[in-house]
């Protein structure tokens, strides 16, 4: 994936499985698992953008039996709309180095237009 | 597994406890979040990704440097001041080097907890190395001092004015082992001195958190007051209030302009500083303080301006005895124009020594003249109309999400 500016790799891969459902809150694991990051890289990231406004957190009201109660995330409308843009800008080079390439045209497409 | 487990919480939930408030929550989301993770190397592996958050989170590269450079700083000046077996009351001098060393680095922890991070203005960051360096400084200072002023001299002819130094009037009294120290720092002294130390520490920590909301404008106001203030009683009392010590390059405690101007600031300073801070102390934007935190920015300002005073004289002035003790060369500059027998030199080396008292009934008082002095300058400040411009905002709270 090609960093876009303000965002490293991971950071947007982590905003790109937020996107997916954005008004859904997502637990940590599952987003660790979906985009591959290891806890000690995903939870930093989640801070800093916790910080500049973009992600918001709260935690689990009911826990499971027997289970501590789990934080939540999701991001906000101002973390949407930079994701996206970040997102799209990310897309764009990797769409116009593969509309050369007529095979893979239809599939970059379909990603930005999924992260869109 | 399930000791290794419980034993990594129990560290965890001690080493949470560094963490800023607004980072606790996250270290504990990573570990509820690892019941997910299916038990044994992968939830093992989670809680090793939750620990390095945790560790990167409370020791930032940045902070990490600090860390080193002040840890180069306080083994330096703890092996300065570490004492020779042969000083007497090598205890207390021992628990004075590692409580004064444990203090600087505990308190700045403690008082992230209570007060918040550290004001983001370099006013106050310089404010806190300034404390630091200071209190680093005394540390092997005050060994070097102590342990000459307790020395009884091996020459029989230098044992009257030892004595007359010990506050003995003759030598009927003063019947210390030649060669040997007379007792040395006792418990009794030891546990003000680290009060003091703590009451310093306390205050700088406070002032320059983002808690107290002490504009940048205020520290600089109060530390600019003291330094002037420290320079001017430094040249004043450069080895205690001694007469002999410092004639002829300077004139002592003998009443002339520089004296004069060193009570003026004494007096005057606190409350001029207060006034100032009072009279210019904004809120965030530009926007008018109410009156009661303005006259409290001038109290500070105040507290501070003879607070760093008394630490900067202390340290030099203590500064320059012990290095007067060291070195012969500094000894013969100091008293440039006098004869300077063995005798005299031993005379104005154990004057200087029991002169340095002085410094710490400078560290006590001085500041406690302050705060009497910012309270009546900021009380009597007219304090209707702003300032026309904005001097600083108030540093926010900490980002909590």
């Amino acid at each position: 994936m090609t960093s876009s500016p303000g965002f490293s790799a991971q950071t947007l891969a982590v905003l790109a499985a937020l996107c997916d459902e954005p008004s859904q809150w997502r637990h940590g694991y599952p987003l660790a698992k979906q985009t591959g990051l290891k806890s000690g890289t995903l939870y930093p990231i989640l801070i800093r953008l916790a910080d500049r406004g973009l992600v918001e957190a709260c935690w689990q009201d009911e826990p499971e039996p027997g289970r501590p109660r789990r934080h939540l995330y999701r991001l906000t409308a101002a973390g949407l709309a930079s994701a996206t843009e970040a997102l799209a800008s990310a897309a764009r080079p990797a769409a116009t180095k593969a509309a050369r390439t007529p095979a893979v045209r239809g599939a970059v497409v379909g990603a930005v237009g999924a992260a869109t | 597994m399930k000791r290794l487990n419980q034993a990594a919480a129990a560290a965890r939930r001690a080493a949470t406890w560094l963490l800023p408030a607004g980072r606790r929550d996250w270290v504990a989301a990573i570990w509820a979040e690892a019941h997910e993770a299916p038990p044994g190397l992968a939830r093992l592996a989670w809680r090793a990704g939750g620990a390095w958050t945790l560790a990167r989170e409370a020791l930032l590269p940045r902070r990490l440097g600090r860390a080193t450079l002040f840890a180069a700083a306080a083994g330096a000046a703890a092996w300065a001041a570490w004492p020779h077996p042969a000083v007497g009351h090598a205890a207390v001098s021992q628990f004075h080097v590692i409580a004064t060393v444990l203090l600087l680095a505990g308190l700045p922890l403690l008082s992230r907890r209570f007060f918040g991070p550290p004001s983001p203005s370099r006013a106050g960051r310089s404010l806190r190395v300034f404390c630091f360096a200071a209190i680093l400084a005394l540390m092997p200072a005050l060994a070097v001092v102590e342990a000459f002023a307790n020395l009884t001299p091996a020459r029989p002819a230098y044992r009257y004015v030892f004595c007359i130094a010990q506050g003995w009037s003759s030598l009927q009294g003063c019947n210390g082992v030649p060669g040997r120290s007379t007792g040395g720092p006792a418990w009794a002294g030891e546990i003000p001195l680290l009060l003091m130390t703590i009451a310093y520490l306390g205050v700088i920590l406070f002032l320059t958190s983002r808690r107290s909301q002490v504009t940048r404008g205020t520290l600089a106001i109060g530390t600019g007051t003291g330094l002037l203030f420290g320079v001017v009683m430094y040249a004043v009392a450069p080895l205690g209030l001694s007469n002999d010590a410092t004639d002829p390059w300077l004139p002592g405690s003998k009443a002339d302009p520089l004296v004069a101007l060193a009570w003026i600031l004494l007096i005057g300073g606190p409350a001029a500083a207060a006034a100032l801070a009072a009279r210019r102390g904004r809120g965030p934007g530009g926007a008018a303080l109410p009156r009661n935190v303005r006259i409290g920015q001038g109290i500070a300002a105040g507290v501070l301006a003879n607070g760093t005073a008394a630490l900067f004289v202390s340290a030099l002035g203590f500064g320059t005895t012990a290095l007067m003790l060291r070195s012969a060369w500094l000894l013969r500059w100091l008293h440039h124009g006098h004869q300077l027998t063995a005798m005299a030199a031993y005379h104005y080396e154990i004057s200087a020594g029991a002169g340095t008292n002085v410094y710490l009934f400078m560290l006590i008082w001085f500041p406690v003249i302050g705060l009497f002095m910012s309270a009546l300058g900021a009380a009597c400040t007219p304090l209707g109309r702003p300032a026309p411009r904005e001097l600083a905002p108030i540093p926010g709270a900490s980002g909590n999400h």
